[in-house]
């Protein structure tokens, strides 16, 4: 049987009760926290750093957390969001120059890594 | 910060905008460190900031942009780095309701002032009374209890700080510390 993952995105919780949310979404059964970086270069919006995510971690928070980057370039925060804690780290190929380098450095931080596909992109 | 004007990226115009539904009345005061600043600017115009301040070297049309700040209602203000030159406040002083001196490299919260700032201030100072304007000037950077008397006396007015504040148990004790260093100097 297929094991199905259910990722709340925090992108729609309230970000003044941040740390309350997270523990209540994961009591209520989600398995992986889903975290939007936005950096108003790759998308036109601006989210959460790094430092969101370690405040998470030393909240207490041991769930998975998935790391979405929608920023250009990525390996800079690649090595910020290893450090705070990030458990996956994803990307989109075309906001890296070095998509196979970018991936190594996720996997060599001791995350694992993705890549997401846009709508328009050919897969 | 936006990872491109500064080395990190730390939160956006929905985290105001949280804030504001949280029943956060009090006055909220933007430091953009990113590059360009136009979009951000109605962005967080639209999730209650009150002030709005930004680089003038992260904007290619500075006047243009304060006017962006003060036509969607906020109050607009210039930030400027250590080693940044004030040149660009010659000709934008009368749209401007605050300048912010940065006393560190900005990027990372927990650094130690750069005493240069406080020549600056006073030539700040001297400028904005010279202008006879309503202008706040603001310090951001390894502020704390042991030298916010000093930054005063310079001529500095409003007072970030975050680690001072933060990183200790009790909020009130530090505020109150700041305080009774601020009044050693007015007395």
């Amino acid at each position: 049987m297929t094991d199905f993952q259910i990722a709340p995105s925090i992108l729609s919780a309230d970000f003044a009760r941040l740390g309350e949310e997270v523990d209540a979404v994961l009591a209520a059964g989600a398995d992986i926290v889903h975290f939007d970086v936005m950096d108003n270069h790759y998308v036109p919006n601006l989210t959460i750093g790094p430092m969101v995510c370690q405040a998470l971690r030393n909240h207490g928070v041991t769930a998975p957390i998935d790391v979405h980057l929608m920023v250009q370039p990525v390996d800079n925060l690649i090595g910020m969001f290893a450090d705070a804690g990030a458990t996956y780290i994803t990307f989109h190929p075309d906001a890296s120059t070095h998509v196979d380098r970018s991936l190594q450095l996720i996997r060599s931080a001791g995350c694992k890594s993705g890549l997401w596909t846009t709508t328009t992109c050919p897969t | 910060m936006d990872n491109h004007y500064v080395p990190n990226l730390t939160i956006g115009p929905m985290v105001c905008q949280a804030l504001r539904n949280h029943g956060v009345t009090a006055p909220i005061d933007v430091h953009l460190m990113v590059q360009p600043v136009d979009n951000l600017i109605g962005m967080f115009a639209d999730a209650g900031a009150t002030y709005i301040t930004f680089h003038p070297d992260a904007s290619t049309h500075v006047d243009r942009s304060l006017q962006l700040i003060r036509g969607a209602g906020c109050k607009s203000g210039l930030v400027f780095n250590p080693a940044a030159s004030l040149e660009a406040l010659k000709y934008v002083m009368d749209k401007v309701d605050m300048i912010l001196l940065m006393s560190v490299n900005p990027g990372f919260g927990g650094q130690k002032f750069i005493p240069a700032t406080l020549d600056k201030l006073r030539e700040v100072r001297a400028l904005i009374d010279a202008s006879g304007l309503d202008i706040r000037l603001e310090v951001d950077g390894g502020v704390g209890p042991g030298n916010i008397a000093e930054i005063a006396a310079a001529g500095a007015d409003t007072f970030v700080a975050g680690s001072a504040i933060f990183n200790q148990p009790d909020y009130r004790a530090v505020i109150d510390d700041m305080r009774r260093e601020l009044a050693s100097i007015t007395a």
